[in-house]
């Protein structure tokens, strides 16, 4: 009976030791986040009585709704593009594995530590009038060569380099864990290879999809420094449209409203992916 | 308490990484008048436009004044009127001074973010009639003149808003600063708006003037640099640009030519941030800002135009000739009367933004 006791205090005081370890955490969190995310939930409501004006001004003009569909449409070309550039790459790295897969993830790995303000500029130089790119177009014969830098096309382009890291690690850590004597078991009864790779690996591969695709949109939403600086001014992504609204017009209520509907748009796509896949999944 | 740590923070800064750990400790263990006293040194913060200004009032309006008063200037840029406004808000300051330009200024007093210049410990003696303009003490003028590669147009550009605003007679990428109150001046002259007739603004026949041009805009460019090197680089072949940098771009054999004629002119203002702890350094500092000897030769470097009359004793007729407030040149400028738009600027902004992405 004592030793039970003992047994339970233990336990009870390893629980205290592991939330005296979270408490750190907690603490900083909750300065440095949830403090001022409770003073911009605030600033959008309160203008300075309370209001819902800069909601309803947000939903009432189409302006905001075409920034907002804009965003999403942005988010979802990139993420359909990364997903189909990472797939075959992450594909072979766990196929061909060794020296290949080393270098492979390497290069995922060193752009991944790269700063994106780095490779943003890294592409204003590539994409230029007197850049590579297109002395290679007019080299090629290509008179004049398009004009490349501060289109949808440069933005989309340079956000897909971006987030290939993300997509690539989340496909990687789920195809590592396929066996694949599965694949090879449904040869040999009979299937094609491609048949195989699309009725076993595929499926068996798709939490990776949904992983990868979930961490891409998201990060995309709330991209600014990259469409800001390579997209057209036409663009406008709704972090870019926040900038704005502090930058130009001191409009710290209006900013506010829209970055909590930034904030509730992001939370419902996570609410959809932890509802059918689970957040804990997230990393892998 | 709050503004303590960050004030003694970013003394620390330049100090060695011993005295840093000190600092840093001191600041969160010890009140107020102790990290005063063992930190002597006074520390005003400056917020400047960044690239060849800075660098330009580093050399001639920051250190004077520095070995002249022992304080030490840090600075923060690039301009931000929304920062200027923030910091009121929040009591936090990162920066004590700033310059504004015309219609930035006017926009800045209406919102009651700067100090009142009347009450400052200024020497009424050193300014000059108009030197207090929208609580303002005036330091330069500078214009937003038409730069152009003379590669793209080799028998000659632009030479007037109203061409830089004709696509069919001068085919090209353009580029403008995503400033409303500028571009929108720019865009009534285009339209054949006398000078004297631009303010208020007719904001509708503005627009349709921009929509002109719109499809030939590559960009809208935000801070200095930027636009100087979209010029040098060939990203655009017309630009709506400060004179600092075709000046620079020419004197570096770059094939760009500037243009005079038209040129928007713009006066900087020195300005205090409404509530700094730091205002009575601040009105010191503007004070040694405007004297005639310095701001002369922080005018020469970048060629803009000392707005104290006595700076002139202190350039040669010929140095003066290149300056926007020559008296050849301010034949050509326009000049602009934002106290008329005071009430027009916050909401033609809004318009503005919408207007480019749409």
């Amino acid at each position: 009976m004592a030793q039970v006791g003992g047994i339970v205090a233990q336990s009870r005081s390893g629980r205290t030791a592991a939330w005296l370890l979270l408490l750190p955490a907690l603490a900083f969190l909750a300065v440095f986040f949830l403090i001022p995310l409770g003073q911009v939930l605030y600033f959008s409501v309160m203008d300075p009585k309370f209001t819902l004006h800069h909601y309803a001004a947000f939903f009432t003009d189409d302006f905001y709704w075409r920034v907002l569909f804009g965003t999403f449409r942005t988010a979802a070309i990139v993420t359909v593009f990364c997903l189909l550039l990472s797939y075959p790459l992450s594909y072979a790295i766990v196929r061909l594995g060794g020296g290949f897969a080393t270098v492979m993830l390497l290069i995922v790995a060193m752009s991944f530590w790269t700063s994106f303000l780095v490779r943003t500029f890294a592409w204003m130089v590539i994409l230029g009038n007197n850049g590579p790119l297109r002395g290679i177009l007019s080299a090629l014969g290509w008179t004049p060569a398009p004009e490349l830098l501060f289109t949808r096309f440069s933005s989309t382009l340079a956000m897909v380099h971006l987030l290939i890291p993300f997509m690539v690690l989340a496909l990687y850590s789920v195809m590592k864990k396929i066996d694949h004597n599965v694949v090879r078991a449904a040869i040999s009864l009979g299937a094609t290879p491609f048949e195989a790779f699309r009725r076993i690996f595929l499926p068996l591969s798709a939490p990776g999809i949904v992983n990868g695709c979930t961490l891409v949109f998201i990060m995309c939403l709330g991209f600014y420094v990259t469409p800001v600086l390579l997209g057209s001014p036409r663009e406008q992504m709704i972090a870019g449209l926040i900038g704005t609204q502090i930058e130009e017009f001191l409009e710290f209520g209006e900013a506010s409203a829209t970055a909590v509907i930034l904030l509730c748009v992001t939370m419902t796509v996570f609410a959809i992916y932890n509802r059918f896949v689970g957040l804990d999944k997230l990393w892998g | 308490m709050t503004k303590t740590i960050i004030k003694a923070k970013g003394k620390s800064i330049s100090r060695r990484s011993a005295l840093q750990l000190a600092g840093a400790t001191a600041a969160l263990t010890f009140p107020a008048p102790f990290i005063n006293r063992a930190y002597a040194r006074e520390v005003l913060y400056v917020n400047t436009w960044g690239g060849p200004w800075e660098e330009a009032a580093q050399k001639h309006l920051f250190e004077p004044f520095m070995k002249e008063t022992g304080v030490e200037i840090k600075t923060v840029s690039p301009v931000s009127f929304a920062k200027l406004a923030a910091q009121v808000k929040t009591g936090v300051y990162e920066f004590d001074v700033t310059t504004l330009g015309d219609s930035d200024i006017v926009r800045a007093n209406e919102a009651g973010i700067i100090e009142d210049a009347s009450k400052a410990p200024l020497d009424q003696s050193k300014l000059w009639p108009g030197a207090v303009f929208q609580n303002g003490v005036g330091s330069h003028a500078f214009a937003t003149l038409i730069s152009y590669r003379k590669d793209k147009f080799p028998n000659g550009g632009p030479q007037t808003w109203a061409d830089f605003f004709n696509p069919q007679k001068f085919p090209g990428t353009r580029c403008l600063q995503r400033h409303a109150g500028r571009v929108l001046a720019i865009a009534l002259l285009a339209d054949g708006v006398a000078p004297d007739k631009l303010y208020p603004m007719d904001l509708d026949r503005a627009f349709k003037a921009l929509e002109r041009i719109k499809p030939h805009l590559r960009v809208w460019w935000t801070q200095g640099p930027q636009s100087g090197q979209l010029l040098r680089d060939g990203e655009v072949d017309m630009i709506g640009i400060w004179q600092t940098y075709p000046v620079r771009l020419i004197r570096e054999k770059q094939p760009v030519e500037m243009i005079w004629n038209q040129a928007l002119l713009d006066r900087a203002y020195w300005v205090v941030s409404k509530g700094s702890p730091r205002a009575e350094l601040a009105w010191k500092f503007v004070q040694s800002a405007i004297r005639p000897e310095r701001i002369s030769k922080f005018a020469l470097e970048n060629v803009y135009g000392p707005l104290n009359p006595k700076a002139f004793d202190f350039v040669s007729a010929e140095d003066a000739k290149l300056m926007p407030t020559s008296p050849d040149n301010i034949k050509k400028v326009v000049i602009q009367d934002t106290t008329k738009a005071s009430d027009q600027l916050q909401e033609a902004s809004k318009q503005f933004e919408r207007w480019i992405s749409r």
